[in-house]
């Protein structure tokens, strides 16, 4: 995979040029662009970039703010500031704020490339290996109690991830905008990576908890459960086979549909059977996930009621997630509610959130510490 | 005002505690010495539109990656509790069940200010 440079520019014709200009070193890496700071973000929670450069001055989200944020959420990624407007206090506050370097305008693109070849180059100065067992090298960075960020590209999936060690203790993980545990499995679960190695690591606080070792059962199980199928399935096809996969039994009692005025259901996350069932790659709903979460971790006498998606908390949970951001507590996994209205609810945050009715006697400490 | 935090302060994990009235005005607030800039933090929030959309709720727990808030409110107004994800939770619940009448007689800290500078002037 050729390394990705996002630069991020509100002049469209210094982004037109830069893009031209730089094809010279299109075998060493590539350029996206991006008009303005959202668009950026935007880009980095989807796409694999490796470098930021960004103008400083930019109407609404600026070069500050656009290094601040991405020194927040995505650590690994150096952000190199360029500006028309040089000034010695400038640089200073620039370079203070975690920025790579310090380029100003007009830029003289050999000397640009060289400087971004240098920051790539020090992402892989621990080296590269290809085609690597992930697992295996892992076990060598714990018990050699490295300090380092790997980058784990998987050719076969087109994605790419990123480990952070400490002290061979793994701290975070990331998937584009995903980290933590959820990141962490993912990545755990690819084979036949590609690794480059930094030596050190920007996490300082341990944002997964548990052992490596617990990590990589935990991932090499889900591993054995999924099967990756090329192509589409025809639905007929699925019927035909007795498709119907489900490890929690339909219960005729539990009603699925959501209440009346809640989003449909489009986003649908796919599973794979076993090797030994049916070589397919099964569907399922946000809600029959969760469901499946819940009847894995505390079976079938969970005290659930019904689950559904509904936006009505969205609100109560933008103004948690800010009060998180005010402790640094990391992401919001899940609310618990009492309300004389509504009785007890679980919810889950997402797009849209997924809320669960609770009995009055359910376990509601265990089924926290199933879904967080 | 603060001791009444004291031994909620107590529990394992508990990083602080924190009093609002009914309007979102800050009563009180105490944090562990290793968690002061956490109590620094809270002044920068608007409590009144996290109480708007509290709404009729009477009790949320609200848990992070690293940390877990519990809120309990009343009509008089909302005790938080800001803990590690491993905190002795019952014991936060039954410890703010106790306090929350507390709260009925609490007023702000910025009306005691007003009080006093009245005083001081006239």
């Amino acid at each position: 995979m050729i390394p990705k440079v996002l630069i991020v520019d509100d002049d469209q014709g210094l982004l037109r040029l830069m893009e031209k200009e730089l094809e010279d070193y299109e075998e060493m890496f590539s350029v996206r662009t991006a008009a303005d700071g959202q668009t950026a973000l935007e880009i980095l929670k989807v796409d694999h970039v490796m470098v930021v450069v960004t103008d400083l001055r930019m109407p609404g989200i600026d070069g500050f703010e656009l290094l601040n944020r991405i020194s927040r959420q995505y650590p690994d990624i150096p952000v190199v500031v360029m500006t028309a407007h040089d000034r010695p206090k400038t640089r200073e506050v620039v370079l203070k704020s975690g920025a790579a370097d310090y380029v100003t305008k007009p830029v003289d693109s050999r000397k640009f490339a060289a400087r971004i070849i240098k920051i790539l180059k020090k992402k892989a100065e621990g080296g590269s290996l290809h085609n690597v067992t992930l697992e295996t090298y892992l076990q060598l960075v714990e018990m050699e109690q490295q300090t380092c960020t790997l980058r784990v590209m998987c050719k076969s999936r087109r994605k790419m991830g990123v480990l952070f060690f400490r002290n061979g203790d793994l701290m975070d993980a990331r998937i584009g905008d995903n980290k933590g545990r959820e990141a962490a499995y993912e990545i755990l679960s690819w084979s036949g990576v590609s690794l480059s190695i930094e030596n050190v690591c920007l996490i300082d606080s341990k944002q997964i908890n548990g052992e490596l070792q617990a990590l990589l059962l935990d991932a090499m199980r889900s591993k054995d459960e999924i099967l990756d199928v090329d192509g589409e399935l025809q639905q007929d096809e699925l019927e035909s086979e007795g498709a119907l996969l489900l490890d929690t039994p339909l219960n005729e009692d539990e009603p699925f549909p959501p209440p009346p005025g809640d989003t449909l259901l489009t986003d649908r996350v796919q599973i794979a059977a076993g090797e030994s069932e049916l070589p397919i790659a099964i569907e399922m709903t946000p809600v029959e996930v969760f469901r499946k979460k819940i009847s894995d971790a505390l079976g079938t006498k969970s005290g659930i009621g019904d689950v559904y998606m509904n936006m009505q908390w969205n609100g109560l949970l933008d103004q948690a997630e800010k009060m998180g951001m005010l402790f640094d507590a990391g992401t919001l996994n899940v609310v618990y509610i009492n309300s004389g209205r509504n009785g007890q609810l679980l919810i889950v945050p997402g797009d849209p959130p997924i809320v669960a009715v609770l009995d009055p006697d359910t376990p509601r400490d265990r089924l926290i510490g199933a879904l967080a | 005002m603060k001791d009444i935090f004291k031994d909620v302060l107590g529990i394992e994990g508990v990083h602080g505690a924190i009093a609002l009235n009914a309007e979102g005005g800050l009563i009180t607030s105490r944090f562990s010495a290793q968690y002061s800039e956490e109590e620094t933090a809270i002044t920068q929030f608007t409590w009144k539109a996290f109480l708007l959309e509290l709404g009729d709720i009477t009790e949320t727990e609200f848990v992070f990656e690293s940390h877990r808030i519990y809120v309990r409110k009343n009509q008089s107004g909302c005790l938080l509790v800001v803990m590690d994800d491993i905190a002795q939770i019952a014991m936060v619940r039954l410890n703010c069940e106790v306090l929350l009448p507390v709260l009925e007689r609490a007023e702000p800290v910025s009306s005691k200010i007003g009080k006093i500078l009245k005083k001081k002037i006239f």
